[in-house]
């Protein structure tokens, strides 16, 4: 176990080194042929959290984002050896990272591409039909206590910065000119839901976001409403209600216990 | 919304999107704040990544040295807070010779 755990820190450690040990058949330099599989595992986890955060990565540049990237890397070792989800945490690291401090929305984009890529892979869940919807209707008594199953693709973020924008910007051909319209502190909700294969991002108003949030963290219809409309002055409830129904994001409604 | 929510506006709200979301076209934007931005299909990565890293072509890489972010973010970020006025500008400046 020892020599698994030496093998493995000396795989990430910040400075070329390689366990005691060590040996060749042929003869060759342990150590160099330890770099060489040192340096594919650092290269691969970089480029596999590159290929998640293309957005992240353009707007620090690639250098800074590469070196970024080794340092979580350091701290954050895969636990799966699927790397599709890996560097869910990199948003976190973003945010103790000193030198990201400068792009204080750093963190908030890669949240909104970490959500895509679970989006992506997400299960398949069939939606409610426009009946079953309207049976609702029918008990409305019941109505404030009717609680919502969304869909598994769907994801909501809620920033203090434009991460919408930023991230559309970068979706266009010129970044640049795209970049100029944008005020970077102000406040964006994104909803991200898989219609079919396409993972689409939108920018949503913060009341639809905070009421989509709390839907999906099981509250209530009614509390639900009530917690989108103390966030939000401005929140619509039917055009939260029209988001979820066009998108397909309902997949169930039950009564919930507790109100 | 009326601060206080009753099931009769519950009612009604579920009614007029289920109205809205039933007509098509015409209805997206009129209820929906929602802007269609980009649909991408990822492409998948499973456990044995190809690419750069899986042949010894990567040996002379030496990209992964751990320095690099003590210099400042060099990619669109310097853009976008330079294209609009409030706070935060002049740290990317600053941050040039602060050593993290």
């Amino acid at each position: 176990m020892t020599d698994q755990q030496d093998f493995a820190e000396a795989l990430l450690a910040a400075e070329s080194t390689f366990p005691p040990g060590l040996s060749t058949w042929n003869g060759s330099d342990p150590g160099r042929r330890f770099a060489v599989y040192r340096n594919n595992v650092i290269v691969s986890l970089i480029d596999a959290l590159a290929d998640t955060y293309p957005v992240t990565q353009e707007l620090v540049g690639a250098e800074f984002f590469r070196a970024m990237a080794f340092q979580f890397i350091q701290k954050n070792p895969p636990r799966s050896p699927l790397l599709a989800f890996y560097g869910e945490d990199l948003a976190a690291f973003i945010e103790t990272f000193p030198p990201a401090a400068s792009v204080p929305y750093l963190a908030d984009i890669a949240r909104l591409e970490m959500l895509q890529v679970q989006a992506y892979h997400a299960a398949d869940a069939a939606p409610l039909d426009a009946g079953e919807i309207s049976q609702l209707l029918a008990n409305e008594p019941e109505l404030p206590r009717v609680s919502f199953t969304l869909h598994p693709s769907l994801g909501i973020l809620r920033s203090r910065h434009a991460v919408v924008s930023l991230w559309a910007a970068h979706q266009t051909d010129d970044v640049t000119a795209a970049l100029a319209e944008i005020a970077p502190n102000t406040a964006e909700a994104a909803l991200v839901l898989r219609a079919g294969l396409d993972v689409e991002i939108s920018r949503i108003p913060v009341g639809s976001a905070a009421f989509i949030a709390h839907l999906q963290q099981g509250l209530a219809f009614a509390a639900a409403a009530q917690q989108a409309s103390a966030a939000d002055p401005e929140f619509n409830l039917a055009a939260a209600l029209c988001l979820l129904i066009q998108g397909d994001a309902i997949t169930s409604v039950s009564l919930s216990t507790t109100p | 919304m009326n601060k206080t929510i009753t099931a009769a506006s519950l009612a009604l709200a579920l009614g007029a999107a289920m109205t809205v979301a039933a007509t098509p076209a015409a209805a997206q934007n009129k209820m929906s704040d929602k802007e269609h931005c980009y649909g991408v299909a990822l492409k998948g990565k499973n456990d044995c990544k190809a690419g750069a890293g899986t042949t010894c072509a990567g040996t002379s890489m030496r990209d992964h040295q751990g320095n690099a972010w003590s210099m400042v973010p060099k990619g669109t970020c310097e853009k976008t807070l330079s294209s609009t006025s409030p706070t935060g500008h002049g740290q990317l400046k600053e941050f040039k010779e602060k050593k993290a």
